[in-house]
């Protein structure tokens, strides 16, 4: 029997051809690993503070837009409901501390698992449906949050349930992360892991039940994987990766502001996401620095804000016509390339 | 033993099986008919993908419609695919491993055994951690053929198996079927369109015609039946 | 009192109807949800706004919203849409989002948040029915929900164009190699789905607030009504949409949830999604 090739581009796939499926430390692993290890080591005391506290924000989106690739670029599922998630996050740590004035992690991890809660909850009237109706309601479930969150407000400190008081009490800093330098150290490791636990997701149970769904549910379920525990599995990590998001916003600011989170915010950084490149974690901090960088970047040098809007809806246009793997995708293919000159292959 | 009732399935007036009814005993059991006959929706009625209007079937005293897709497979029920379903961007260890996943198979050590053996029987021990989009279409299919034979399968359904293989692979293809009953201790179905593999495979075989039982027996005398022969005409002529 | 709240809340019904109509119309005939259909409107509403208060008169006004969302609408459906023709329902939707973002990045560009309020002739209009006053815009939108809804729906079954479109609707790829001309049929749903936009941009920033970002999100509500109408049914969104808008509006009246109300969307979609699942057991992803 001859061994024969079959061509799979990766235009008739949306995936990209290899991905980063070998363990545990291959080279891009060490080259994270790396990267955040400078990034921890020498950046913070170059930033000034403004920038320290963009990088801040722009590490806790990154955070976040791993949620997102969770669902996108394992399942296939679109979630527009990922900020507000964030929202819910930051919404029950506040809570938490101000009812309770336990240590900060206790409360990030009490906001995590409730917004993994919400998240599934949201995704659940659509887990059976087309994967259009799942991103519609993910779209009308962050536009609800908006309401919801306009009117109850974050707590600061208040009593009732709500927590709301005149004059804010800011909850303070984790023991880490007192300074803003050491805050954005606290984030960089805080992303690393979340990073790490959905790699280990990946490479186990639910990632191979994920890929299967992804291919085809029926397939899946012919291989007796329950598609829809394994969807809301994974709505269920993306919330609970969007309320650590929220719990270091809401420790990096001390309040939280209903005007962060609106329903746009969310389609935001899904599109960002997108184009940022959903399936490497480069690509997902690319996500951040565009998120939260550029267009702090874009009002230095005098920029509107609102057409970095147009900018990038144009970018998800073009990311999900032309590039489907994003800027990082670009990047590293353009590297593969460039090493296969090298050495003649 | 599967014992097979009165199964009818209608799609918006489209009666796709009429009152099915058979007993299925052998080892390799063959399903046969024209396009369109319903031998695809019988299969998708043993994997739950498809609710028949009435109907039952019992499989080695267990109500197979009584459970959930998923928990099918967790019993025993293996399925392969027209196209072949092989995930690109998992090894094929790790395509093989996922249908473990949801059995109780007791340890670790047990579930590798058992990859080990389903890809040494289709002879791609070596390609373990390939990934899939690595592979060519036999490969693939001896992949998905794989998957169905780990964790003690009961029954095995593989719908055109040999489509799209060159002649010294649907070969290959056939002794891998015949190995089935005896290496795994699984009962297979087989669909297909090629009457050479299912004279070579099947010890019995179901004539579908219209979603009706056209004829059911030894498979060499249903190959020699005249009524088998008519439904058929047209496609004799193609092999 | 409660006269009050129903008639606001049919009249915020009805837009809300009419363009879910505007989406399903579109999907049915492209497979694409169009998610910037509010954006459309609100650049269109926008314009009219800023025509208005530079003096022109009001039919201009009306012109230069219904065009330029009409345009926007074909524009999108001609040069953006047919590279993504063969892709899943999802990501064409996705795709919509990209639009949505880059004109609600210019409509806030040039209209920063701010109040406003957008004059329609038909505000001074009006008349009494059992003890509600009723304006003229009210009753013009409600009017024109129920006429367009039921002019469609003979449209799609009785004119040659609407047959074709049905037949988009049900195999895309099928028709074209059966000779309907896809394209050309594609941008009459472009054009309808346009001008709908334009028209409950309009009626909604008079009735509501010309403000890009309200206006890009009446797109909420409308797919709410959308889902009500499963995607595929004229009369159900048309039923969808005007209970979402009495739900909302009726709403005002129970103190509590008051500050709340425009949650109903939400929550009216994902009750039916609920229910409209309930005995499926998978879907088929890239073929449903």
């Amino acid at each position: 029997m001859t061994e024969e090739k079959i061509a799979v581009t990766s235009e008739s796939t949306a995936l990209p051809r290899k991905s980063f499926a070998t363990f545990p430390v291959t080279r891009p692993t060490l080259a994270l690993l790396l990267s955040v290890a400078a990034l921890i080591l020498i950046v913070p005391p170059l930033l000034d503070a403004l920038y320290l506290r963009v990088f801040i924000s722009s590490v806790i989106f990154t955070i976040a837009a791993t949620g997102i690739a969770v669902l996108y670029a394992r399942l296939g599922l679109v979630s527009l409901a990922q900020v507000a998630l964030v929202g819910v996050g930051g919404w029950v740590t506040l809570r938490m501390w101000h009812a309770t004035g336990l240590p900060f992690e206790v409360n990030m991890l009490t906001g995590a698992m409730i917004s993994g809660v919400v998240g599934m909850l949201i995704g659940l009237p659509a887990l059976r449906m087309r994967g259009l109706f799942l991103a519609l309601i993910t779209l009308m479930g962050a536009a609800g949050f908006q309401i919801l969150v306009t009117g109850t407000q974050f707590p600061n400190g208040g009593e009732g349930v709500l927590g709301i008081a005149v004059t804010s009490i800011f909850m303070p800093r984790p023991v880490l992360g007192e300074s803003d330098e050491a805050m954005l150290r606290y984030v960089c490791v805080v992303a690393v892991l979340c990073v790490l636990f959905v790699e280990l997701n990946r490479r186990t149970r639910p990632g191979r039940a994920w890929a299967l769904i992804r291919k085809s549910e029926a397939c899946a379920m012919a291989s007796g994987v329950n598609v829809a525990f394994y969807k809301a599995w994974g709505f269920a990590l993306a919330g609970f990766i969007a309320g650590i998001a929220g719990a270091l916003l809401a420790a990096t600011l001390g309040v939280l502001d209903a005007t962060t989170f609106p329903a746009s915010e969310s389609i935001l950084l899904f599109a960002l996401t997108v184009v940022g490149g959903a399936y490497n974690w480069l690509g997902l901090v690319l996500t951040g620095l565009l998120f939260r960088a550029a267009p702090a970047l874009l009002n230095d040098i005098g920029v509107n804000g609102h057409l970095a809007y147009v900018i990038f809806g144009a970018g998800l246009l073009h990311a999900l016509i032309t590039a489907p793997t994003g800027i990082a995708g670009q990047i590293l293919e353009g590297l593969k390339q460039l090493t296969k000159r090298r050495v003649g292959r | 033993m599967i014992a097979i009732r009165d199964v009818s399935v209608s799609f918006g007036g489209v009666l796709a099986l009429n009152n099915l009814t058979v007993n299925l005993a052998d080892s390799v059991v063959g399903i046969i008919g024209p396009n369109g006959a319903g031998k695809t929706t019988l299969l998708n009625v043993f994997s739950g993908f498809v609710t028949p209007a009435c109907g039952s079937i019992r499989a080695f005293d267990t109500d197979l419609l009584a459970m959930r897709p998923h928990q099918r497979a967790r019993w025993g029920l293996r399925r392969s695919f027209q196209t072949e379903q092989v995930v690109d961007d998992l090894s094929v260890a790790d395509n093989v491993r996922a249908m473990l996943d949801s059995l109780p198979v007791t340890s670790r050590s047990e579930r590798e055994r058992q990859i080990e053996k389903a890809l040494t029987y289709v002879q791609l021990e070596g390609k373990a951690d390939e990934l899939g989009s690595a592979l060519n279409t036999y490969q693939r299919r001896m992949v998905e053929l794989a998957k169905t034979l780990v964790g003690s399968p009961r029954i095995v359904l593989l719908d055109e198996p040999g489509a799209g293989l060159r002649e010294e692979e649907v070969d290959a293809l056939r002794q891998t079927i015949l190995g089935i009953g005896e290496q795994f201790g699984a009962m297979t179905l087989l669909i297909d369109h090629d009457v050479e593999m299912i004279a070579a495979t099947c010890i019995s075989t179901v004539v579908l015609d219209f979603g009706e039982l056209l004829a059911f027996g030894p498979t060499a005398e249903i190959l020699k039946d005249d009524r088998v022969k008519a439904a058929y005409l047209g496609i004799e002529e193609a092999e | 009192m409660y006269g009050v709240f129903l008639v606001a809340g049919l009249a915020l019904g009805a837009i809300y109807a009419l363009s879910g109509v505007g989406l399903v119309v579109l999907y049915r005939s492209t497979g694409v949800l169009n998610i910037a259909y509010g954006a459309i409107g609100a650049l269109g509403a926008m314009l009219a706004w800023q025509l208005e208060q530079m003096q022109y008169p009001e039919p201009v006004a009306w012109v230069a919203a219904l065009l330029v969302a009409t345009l926007l609408s074909v524009a999108y459906g001609r040069l953006v849409a047919p590279y993504l023709s063969y892709r899943e329902p999802v990501v064409k939707a996705v795709a919509t989002l990209g639009f949505a973002l880059m004109i609600l990045g210019t409509a806030n560009y040039f209209w920063v948040e701010a109040p406003r309020r957008l004059y329609l002739f038909t505000d001074t209009m009006g008349f009494e029915l059992l003890d509600v006053h009723i304006t003229g815009t009210r009753a013009l939108v409600l009017v024109a929900t129920l006429a367009t809804t039921f002019g469609i729906a003979v449209f799609l079954k009785h004119t040659r164009i609407g047959l074709l479109m049905q037949a988009l609707a049900n195999k895309r790829e099928l028709s074209s190699v059966l000779g309907v001309p896809v394209i050309r049929i594609e941008t009459y749903a472009w054009l309808i789905s346009g001008f709908l936009a334009g028209f409950t941009g309009l009626m909604f920033g008079d009735l509501v607030r010309p403000n890009p970002g309200a206006l890009t999100f009446l797109v909420i509500p409308a797919i709410a009504a959308a889902i009500v109408g499963r995607l595929e049914s004229l009369p159900m969104t048309l039923a969808g949409g005007l209970i979402i808008g009495v739900v909302e509006s009726m709403s005002t009246l129970i103190k509590p949830i008051a500050p709340y109300r425009s949650i109903a969307p939400f929550v009216v979609a994902a009750i039916l999604l609920l229910w409209l699942q309930r005995n499926r057991k998978l879907t088929f992803s890239g073929h449903d």
